[in-house]
């Protein structure tokens, strides 16, 4: 992100080499046409054409109670992820920023290890430490502070436990980007003009990491919406999520229009939080 | 009753000592600077007084009152830093506005004082831009004006011309002379520049190895510096190494490497009779003549380089044990066959505008 606030000078070589500055690039969007435009433009025809043309997929979707169910779930725990990330994420990525390099260091690699490690061994690994008999539960009632396992888990409590952890990686590092493109003497400087730790937090570093933490919410929300493998493997069949009811009406159901339908759905509401958050950050161009 | 009172603080970190000992008091409305090499200590003292290091032994008082135990935010202390750290999500009114803003003050005092601070700094039509739309000096002037803001008895300056070009440092020099008589505040100013310092300040301390060397008023360092730290950091400054032949109540004979003698050299420091020491004379103290036998001391060399630099011309002039000397003259009192190279030349000087440093 910080390379952005480099200001783009007229002169640079690829403004002077004019179109061919582009050609770099049409490999890679070729691919994108081919295997993501395509596919999704296909799916969201046979939204609209199966199994007659016309709406009924969209009347079906928002007319089922089930259906606007899972909408409300997967909107909800995509909100929680992102506020609970935020949280956790901030002192994080914070403490990357300021520590000491050996402890940054550590820290840093311990962050990116675990995004690293394969995504369904960190989620069955959660279905352990989950479960009723996981160590989670025992431990709690082993302590005595209950008495019977809590349902943590094939419910959105698990499912938005699991999720927190998978996305507090894309917190962390665009906000620590943020955070370290900050001059510790600003607040220095906030400090001798009177401001108190608080003051300097909402009046200094807030609006400074704004953009930060609005880059990392999006990441967060918008790769929640649409996930699969932690709420399949975490999240109960009476607490569906979006991507799930996708995955279902294709493979069980084979009911491409509704499926298109949800899909589209998906999209316009993932563009739409794009939108917002171009109109108040830009692309990036605050500070971060 | 001194206004600011720093009595002998320390500040080690790990086994290293930065600061050691220094002692210094500061009258009311007095611009006091901090000078010395990198490394030196007179940051960390600053710093300490700011309150985002802690001394490890000593006290700071203002107006008598220890302020160690207060957080700095509380310490009504204004400062601007070498770095830029205006807010960059705030505009320069905003800025300005800081320090008010946080206190609660109400919005028309607000209102009048960011006029009244941006007056000072020569900056009215800058309210609304923003940090980064100003340049480098304009930001330093906006950092002093929120620094003043909220009249602190006591503004720190921490290099805060280090990032910006001569010209320009010079103008903002101006401008700080200016402030500083017009609201009266007591400035502690830290810089390396010892032009810098001497331009500015009422007091200068010469910080060494954590340590004050000297203070007192620029042209005391310039005209009587104590050690040879300080005749070497104020001024340019040459050293001729010598031979102590005999040392007398503040006086010494001493010999130089080609064998010539002088005679009554004042001593700065120690010098003991057989020891070795420094003969320090300034570059605009030294004078040329093609012809020997002048008066008073001197001795012969031959001029390996010359510079023009406007108004002055600077010489290298090598003795004859191979040491080099550097001089400055008016351009126009320079003749021609002066600053032919290569040209044998014998240097002299006043007796009194030699000193002697033991080493």
């Amino acid at each position: 992100m910080t390379v952005t606030d480099v200001p783009m000078a007229p002169q640079s070589p690829a403004a002077r080499r004019g179109g061919r500055g582009f050609a770099p690039v049409l490999p890679a969007l070729a691919l994108v046409v081919l295997v993501f435009v395509i596919p999704v433009l296909a799916l969201l025809l046979r939204s609209v054409l199966e199994p007659a043309p016309g709406l009924q997929n969209y009347a079906t979707f928002f007319g089922s109670t089930t259906y606007l169910k899972v909408l409300g779930n997967t909107f909800l725990v995509a909100f929680t992820v992102t506020v609970v990330t935020v949280l956790l994420g901030f002192p994080v990525a914070w403490f990357l920023a300021i520590a000491p390099s050996f402890w940054s260091r550590l820290l840093f690699a311990i962050v990116i290890l675990s995004m690293w490690t394969n995504l369904l061994a960190r989620t069955y690994a959660w279905m352990v430490l989950l479960q009723r008999t996981g160590v989670i539960n025992r431990t709690l009632m082993n302590l005595g502070l209950i008495s019977e396992p809590l349902p943590l888990i094939n419910n959105l409590v698990g499912v938005t436990i699991g999720m927190t952890y998978i996305m507090l990686p894309f917190m962390i590092l665009p906000l620590h980007a943020t955070i370290r493109s900050i001059d510790p003497a600003i607040f220095q400087a906030a400090s001798l003009c009177g401001a108190s730790r608080f003051q300097a937090f909402t009046r200094v570093m807030l609006p400074l990491t704004a953009s930060g933490i609005a880059a990392g919410a999006l990441m967060v929300f918008v790769m929640s919406l649409g996930y699969f493998i932690t709420p399949a493997l975490l999240g109960g069949t009476a607490n569906m999520m979006l991507a799930e009811l996708i995955a279902q009406l294709v493979q069980s159901l084979l009911d491409w229009g509704l499926a298109g339908a949800a899909a589209l759905v998906l999209l316009v509401i993932t563009l739409a939080i794009y939108m917002v958050q171009l109109r108040f950050f830009g692309f990036g161009q605050a500070r971060g | 009753m001194s206004f600011l009172e720093i009595a002998n603080i320390s500040k080690t970190f790990g086994n290293v000592t930065a600061v050691s000992d220094v002692s210094l008091e500061i009258a009311r409305g007095e611009f006091v600077t901090f000078l010395g090499p990198s490394g030196s200590g007179k940051s960390t003292t600053l710093y300490m007084i700011a309150g985002f290091f802690e001394p490890t032994r000593g006290d700071v008082r203002l107006e008598g009152r220890s302020i160690l135990s207060e957080p700095s935010n509380k310490r009504n202390i204004g400062m601007v830093f070498q770095r830029y750290t205006l807010f960059p999500h705030l505009s320069v009114a905003e800025n300005v506005a800081f320090p008010l803003r946080v206190r609660r003050r109400p919005a028309a005092e607000i209102a009048g004082k960011v006029e009244e601070m941006l007056a000072l700094v020569r900056l009215e039509s800058f309210a609304g831009r923003m940090p980064a739309q100003l340049s480098g000096g304009q930001q330093q002037r906006v950092a002093l004006a929120r620094a003043l803001a909220y009249n602190p008895p006591l503004l720190l300056m921490d290099e805060p011309l280090s990032a910006l070009d001569k010209k320009l440092r010079e103008e903002i020099q101006d401008e700080i002379r200016r402030i500083h008589r017009q609201t009266g505040v007591t400035i502690l100013y830290v810089t390396h520049d010892q032009e810098e310092a001497l331009s500015l300040s009422d007091r200068i301390a010469l910080f060494n190895h954590g340590k004050i060397e000297q203070l007192g008023k620029g042209r005391e360092l310039y005209e009587a510096p104590r050690t040879r730290f300080v005749a070497d950091f104020i001024g340019h400054s040459n050293f001729l190494d010598c031979t102590i032949a005999r040392s007398h109540g503040g006086f010494a004979d001493i010999t130089l490497p080609d064998g010539s003698a002088l005679e009554r050299v004042a001593v700065h420091g120690d010098a003991r009779a057989g020891g070795r020491g420094g003969l320090m004379i300034r570059p605009d103290r030294l004078r040329l003549s093609p012809l020997r036998g002048e008066n008073g001391p001197g001795i012969d060399v031959v001029l390996s380089d010359a510079t023009f630099i406007g108004e002055t011309y600077h010489f290298v002039l090598t003795t004859g044990w191979g040491a080099s000397v550097n001089m400055r003259m008016p351009a126009s009192l320079a003749r021609a066959d002066d600053v032919t190279i290569g040209t044998n030349l014998r240097l002299h000087w006043e007796a009194s505008d030699a000193s002697l440093f033991g080493q």
